[in-house]
């Protein structure tokens, strides 16, 4: 299994899914995988808004964001990291798994997605990839409390 | 200056942060649960600087058994409450695996009708992985939300296990939902969450046993003292009907003074103990090895007294103990168990079947 | 044929059996069992004590006889081979068009077409962020955006299959082309290809637009509408695709399929539909998997089930109504995105299951369908896969030719087995519609997609580059994606801004009062009343919206 590092309380993932599409089998396993990792993962339907995204993740405080595209709502995920710096979540980690053709990669890690989960990555390799990003984001958080001034 | 900023071991990032927790914005609050959810010196230094007040807000506690349609109602009743133009924070306690520890915390997605509302503040807690236990986190849980200014908090959980006690020790009004086609629905609800009931919500009362569901809970209201102030409202949460007389009922209750609402916390308390009460007895007297009793036994049998006699008899066997017989000597036993207690040894001290409950 | 021929009896047979027994188990070792997806445990090796004919003429028959095991038709694929139908679907109308007059030039004798997922969603291409517009489907809203799609396409002479779903605009906005080119609506041939609401809401939600009941209403009105007016149109085509991908396993989809089919037919019924009038007009659309000998048992239990089902229990007398005539495509799931050259093979694998199955019509995947939208290059590769098949492997030669394999007889009698039981289980709770609405099946395929990927990881199903024989990643290739022009689009979509300004405002809104009113009497016939909408230049849109209004909004039930 994962050598990545468990979180107390356990890593809060979000798992959605983002524009038009409605297939939700990825995004289904992915959860019971986070879930059986120990995560507390917060799903959700298909064909959320950005801002329904935002707003979520700010009342759950999570660690990471998974988002599900399987039809081509992988080129609206950039307009999603800038909507949740704009809205102080910079530091939530943002994964994207499901079909995003190898050329439009590299376009997402510029616009700051920590990492690509394409058909066939193992579910090791998913647990792993959200866990090490969640941890980064709980740190980034509890050092935010140390250095901020009032 | 407010003595509570004075504490000088509290950082002012986290002081800043309570602050604006306190102006209303909706990332401190949850910042602050996620901390509260943490333990340590953070969520100590959180609660000094809230302090016991909780604001304004009503509690309103949500319960029943999976499948009931809690969350839908809810998402209802909320519509409601924002039509009336009121703020709501809702706390939506979710089973985590026994297995992993991890959840789905699926309850909010239920409640799609506010994912841009700023007036609707939704938080998924899970039940396992707190820090001094879930009715620990519940209780800050609440008093943070209502620091922050919503003037109504809804506390749903999962009918089953130990959250019916949340809901009795932390609501100023306890609704059970329940719905007809959950098979052995009300043999579930006989099992504890109808103790805690202020209001019994009948959902999907569109279904043909709807009606039926409905008259079972009347009945079983009928054995509790306070069963005629006790309301039985149908509602259809898909449809929204039902859901303004709930609203009207939650209010009604919430409406009392302060004193009245903690008699009727006082009143939910006392049921759940009177029931955990009643199972506990119930297995001592299963395990009871004491000859005594098999005389009250056979008086029962042999229709020499009533059943309630009988069990009136072994009571107080239960409550004045055989002290216990000296290796090898012969039974102390008299074979009358209706000798009186004073001659009995003295009670002992209170036996332990509180549960325990709270801080 | 009669019961003796077919049974076997070897001297000897028992004492070579124990011997051949003895030395498997001797040679073999500790073995794991070996279970299909469907379930059903496969033995080393079958025999006549697995399955010795005897149920030959009630169970198998003759191809073109009931229960049609062995084919719907006397003729089967020596008569006429299935139909090649690829889903075509990217950017404007225009972008469509070209497409399509490629295809049709290259001697494609059928179209589909699929619409863009903003349509699917229920929206007009001015309500959707544009970089979405057109990426998996072709954008059209309007009668006008249909008459661009299918320009110098002879709509009276081909076959259009429409990716259409509740309320069925495309067929409407189709037939404002068909008659504006003076062609008689009787002409107008196809299917409403995504007519199956129940497998939308359970499996994917991609095409769930109304609320059940809404759904459920709009369909029994199309069917009606297209029963009387459109005499070559077939309203539904139920689905098991979906559930399959969503990971139902074989025999689950086809059982939940049965008990689809037979809730749409009863809804009809109710209606006042005749049950042989309706059943003529049914299709169904399936998935094909790798499992190769699990999906031709599938197909052919499948043929008998529904033979039964629509005879014994829907009370169908006219044969017609017994066949279960289908359009496979191969699964998409199956392929992977390491080294997706190696999909070539898995396409052709499943595509010979789908001929051996005595499939109607067939889409083969192009092999790049796991990493992206398909290039002309791999759905031209994916075309010629079916061709090779048919013209040059002779796998058309003989009609159901693993019919007597008593491995494939056995299996056959298996699944029809499995079937039987999801659709008694989905009996027991009050029938599709009610199982659907209360999560039932959504729990059953979620669990089967987790119990597979667990399989997966534990390395028991083998997938070559994913979980064995991975090799140096050669995705990507330095290709790129090909996307919709973004320019083209936004003019495209400021035709539209314009075209809704030029409209008659009384005619659109006197249309959607309309329609208004039909979703609200039950007397009247809202597909009816849609097709009058799209005429009078309603949009794709504008008519969802008011139906939604009505009928109430499709929302996703979470199963987590």
């Amino acid at each position: 299994m994962t050598t990545a590092p468990r979180l107390d309380p356990p890593a809060r993932v979000l798992v959605t899914k983002i524009g038009l599409d409605g297939h939700d089998r990825g995004s289904r396993i992915v959860a019971a995988f986070l879930r059986d990792a120990g995560m507390d993962v917060i799903y959700t339907p298909p064909w959320q808004s950005i801002a329904a995204v935002v707003k979520l993740a700010t009342e759950e405080d999570v660690d990471a964001i998974g988002v599900s595209s399987l039809a081509t709502d992988h080129l609206i995920v950039p307009q999603l990291v800038a909507a949740l710096r704009e809205a102080g979540l910079a530091h939530v980690g943002v994964v994207v798994g499901g079909i995003v053709p190898a050329d439009e990669q590299p376009a997402l890690v510029a616009a700051g997605v920590g990492a690509i989960f394409g058909p066939g990555a193992s579910r090791d390799a998913i647990v792993a990839g959200v866990a090490a990003l969640a941890a980064d984001a709980r740190a980034a958080r509890d050092a935010e409390l140390r250095e901020q001034t009032p | 200056m407010d003595a509570r900023w004075s504490s000088p071991d509290i950082p002012p990032a986290l002081v800043a942060l309570v602050d604006r927790l306190r102006r209303g914005e909706a990332a401190a609050l949850a910042r602050c649960l996620s901390l509260v959810e943490q333990g340590g010196a953070h969520a100590d230094a959180i609660g000094r600087l809230i302090g016991a007040a909780s604001g304004r807000a009503i509690v309103v506690g949500f319960t029943g058994p999976p499948g009931a349609g809690k969350s839908t109602l809810i998402d209802a009743f909320v519509g409601h409450v924002r039509a009336g133009g009121r703020t709501v924070a809702v706390a939506a306690v979710d089973p985590s695996s026994p297995i992993s520890g991890g959840s789905v915390l699926g309850d909010r997605i239920r409640m799609q009708r506010h994912t841009e509302d700023p007036g609707v503040f939704i938080r998924s807690i899970a039940s396992r992985g707190h820090v001094g236990g879930l009715t620990e986190t519940i209780h800050r849980v609440l008093d943070l939300m209502g620091a922050s200014g919503r003037d109504l908090i809804v506390l749903e959980t999962v009918g089953a296990g130990q959250s019916e006690v949340e809901i009795a020790e932390a609501a100023d009004v306890c609704v059970v939902v329940n719905a007809p086609g959950l098979g052995d629905e009300v043999q579930a609800l006989k099992a504890g969450i109808l103790e805690i009931a202020d209001i019994l919500v009948v959902n999907k009362a569109d279904l043909p046993s709807a009606r039926r569901t409905a008259d079972q809970l009347r009945a079983m209201l009928t054995l509790r003292a306070d069963a005629r102030d006790t309301p039985v409202i149908e509602t259809i949460a898909t449809s929204g009907a039902g859901v303004a007389a709930l609203a009207a009922a939650v209010e009604a209750r919430a409406e009392l003074p302060a004193e009245q609402k903690r008699a009727r916390r006082l009143r939910r308390v006392r049921r759940l103990i009177a029931q955990a009460a009643g199972r506990a007895i119930r297995d001592r007297i299963l395990g009871l090895d004491d000859p005594r009793s098999d005389a009250a036994l056979e008086a029962a049998l042999e229709g020499r007294c009533g059943v309630a006699e009988a069990a009136e008899r072994v009571l107080r066997l239960l409550a004045y103990p055989a002290p216990p017989a000296p290796a090898g000597a012969p039974s102390p036993v008299t074979g009358r168990p209706d000798a009186p207690p004073g001659e009995r040894s003295p009670p002992p001290s209170c036996p332990s079947v509180i549960p325990p409950y709270g801080k | 044929m009669s019961r003796e021929a077919v049974q076997l009896s070897l001297p000897g047979f028992d004492r070579d059996f124990a011997e051949w027994r003895a030395a498997y188990a001797g040679q073999i070792g500790a073995e794991r069992p070996v279970v299909n997806r469907s379930g059903v445990e496969i033995k080393p090796l079958y025999t006549p004590r697995d399955w010795d004919g005897s149920a030959y003429d009630a169970d198998l028959g003759f191809p073109g006889q009931y229960p049609f095991t062995r084919g719907i038709y006397p003729t089967m694929h020596r008569g006429r081979t299935w139909s090649q139908r690829q889903l075509v679907g990217l950017g404007t109308p225009a972008d469509y068009n070209a497409r399509v007059r490629k295809l049709l030039a290259a001697g494609a004798t059928a179209i589909s077409f699929l619409p863009c997922n903003s349509g699917f969603r229920g929206l007009d291409c001015d309500e959707v962020d544009p970089l979405l517009l057109g990426t998996c489907g072709t954008v059209s809203n309007t009668v006008d955006d249909m008459d661009a799609a299918l320009d110098g396409v002879p709509l009276g002479r081909i076959s259009t299959a429409m990716n259409d779903p509740s309320p069925f605009t495309l067929l409407a906005f189709t037939l404002g082309v068909a008659r504006r080119r003076g062609i008689p609506w009787e002409r107008v041939s196809g299917t409403s290809n995504q007519s199956d609401y129940l497998s939308h809401f359970v499996a994917n939600h991609m095409f769930y637009r109304l609320s059940l009941p809404g759904s459920r209403r709009v369909l029994t009105d199309h069917v009606a509408f297209c029963l009387e007016r459109l005499p070559n149109w077939n309203p539904v085509s139920v689905v098991g695709q979906h559930m399959q991908q969503a990971g139902a396993t074989p025999a689950e989809t086809v059982g939940l399929t049965f008990s689809t089919a037979l809730q749409y037919a009863q809804d009809c019924v109710a209606r006042g539909i005749d049950i042989d009038v309706l059943l003529r007009r049914f299709t169904f659309f399936f998935d094909i998997s790798i499992s190769f000998f699990e999906e031709i048992a599938k197909f052919r239990a499948a043929r008998r089930v529904w033979a039964r089902l629509a005879r014994e229990r829907l009370g169908a007398k006219n044969p017609n109504s017994w066949r279960f005539k289908f359009h496979g495509q191969t699964s998409g799931v199956d392929l992977t995105r390491q080294q997706p050259l190696n999909n070539i093979a898995r396409v052709a694998t499943q595509a010979i299951a789908g001929i051996f199955s005595g499939l109607q019509s067939m889409h083969t995947d192009a092999y790049d369908e796991a990493a992206a939208t398909p290039t002309e290059e791999s759905a031209r590769i994916a075309v010629a896969t079916q061709t090779i098949l048919r013209e040059e492997a002779h796998l058309c030669d003989v009609i159901d030719p693993l019919a007597g394999s008593w491995y494939v007889e056995t299996l056959t009698d298996q699944m029809e087995a499995e079937i039987l039981s999801v659709i008694a289980r989905i009996d027991a709770a009050g029938g599709m519609y009610k199982a659907a609405e209360s999560g039932l099946v959504q729990g059953m395929i979620g669990e089967s997609a987790l119990r597979w990927q667990e399989r997966i990881e534990r390395g028991e199903e083998k997938v070559v580059g994913v979980n064995c024989h991975q090799a140096e990643d050669e995705e990507g290739q330095g290709k790129s994606t090909e996307r919709p022009d973004l320019d083209r689009m936004r003019a495209h979509v400021a035709r539209f801004r314009a075209f809704k300004e030029s409209r008659s405002r009384t005619a659109v809104e006197g249309a959607l009062a309309a329609l208004a009113r039909a979703a609200d009497d039950e007397d009247d016939n809202v597909f009816a009343r849609v097709v009058e909408a799209a005429e009078a230049g309603v949009t794709h849109g504008e008519i969802v919206t008011c139906l939604r209004k009505e009928l109430g909004f499709g929302r996703p039930l979470v199963v987590a």
